[in-house]
């Protein structure tokens, strides 16, 4: 776990995150102030997929889980998968209307 | 027991940089978060429109902001870890003290965006969705508000145990404000 990410690799992932912020920011067509309506599919599938690669930046980059167990690794995926996941269905579930 | 690991005689938990405790809280924290998400996504699930609408009144901008604020923070923090494990105890602080400054903006913004919804007579009380809007931007403005008093402490009692403990719930609040940006700002 001593191996540290090092500047170049902190700064990169840091860009990517700036990136995938801004991704999300436009797949959620913000611009839509008088006419709001339910995003696209693809643009929430967007939005999931960026904050998931987000998520997945943070732990292995900046709490640096890279270089700790495969089982701590998993832990935290698989903690965050299911948070997505549980997102996810929610939105999907009244995007369709399947549950009330 | 394998002395070259951060925390020998740990267990589980030697492999982990910074206080092991830290990581027990940091678990303890996803997994509260994970279940109140968990909350908002089922209470969105019965009545999407409401949500939607509710949702239009946010400014989406302003999270997003925000967000970059965090992630930039959190690269200051995890510059001062790199610092502090290479004996650079002023170059550490320094970071330290630029994350601590980015994290008060984060507070900063937080405010004015409740001022200005507590002018628009938009409360807790208002409906479901601001009742969790409030509920759960406000117990992470608390884990910011904690989490900068600790980024403060170990700026003042700085070691390579305490950066990493610090940089690690730092890392957290990080996270957990990842996945809330998408739930109450952006999905409709």
């Amino acid at each position: 776990m001593r191996a540290l990410p090092g500047t170049r690799r902190l700064i990169i992932t840091w860009g990517v995150l700036m990136a995938l912020t801004l991704v999300s920011m436009v797949s959620a067509r913000l611009d839509q102030t008088t006419d709001w309506q339910a995003l696209p599919l693809w643009s929430a599938a967007m939005i999931m997929m960026a904050t998931g690669f987000k998520a997945h930046c943070v732990l292995m980059v900046y709490l640096n889980l890279r270089a700790a167990t495969p089982a701590w690794k998993g832990v935290f995926i698989a903690l965050t998968l299911l948070t997505l996941t549980l997102i996810a269905a929610g939105y999907l579930a009244g995007r369709f209307h399947l549950v009330g | 027991m394998r002395r070259d690991l951060p925390n020998p005689g740990w267990g589980p938990l030697s492999a982990l940089p910074g206080n092991p405790l830290m990581w027990v809280l940091i678990l303890s924290e996803m997994l509260v978060f994970t279940a109140f998400f968990a909350l908002y996504a089922g209470q969105r699930a019965l009545d999407p429109a409401l949500f939607n609408e509710s949702q239009h009144q946010l400014d989406p901008v302003l999270g997003g902001l925000n967000t970059l604020v965090l992630l930039t923070s959190g690269l200051f923090v995890a510059f001062a870890v790199e610092a502090i494990s290479a004996q650079r105890i002023q170059r550490s602080r320094q970071w330290l003290g630029a994350a601590i400054l980015l994290g008060v903006l984060f507070c900063v913004i937080k405010v004015f965006e409740y001022t200005n919804k507590f002018a628009a007579g938009i409360t807790p009380e208002t409906n479901a969705f601001f009742g969790f809007y409030y509920g759960l931007t406000a117990f992470h403005f608390a884990h910011v508000v904690f989490g900068l008093a600790l980024l403060g402490l170990v700026s003042w009692r700085t070691s390579t145990e305490n950066v990493e403990t610090a940089a690690a719930f730092w890392h957290m609040v990080d996270l957990i404000w990842i996945l809330l940006y998408p739930l109450i700002y952006l999905l409709r």
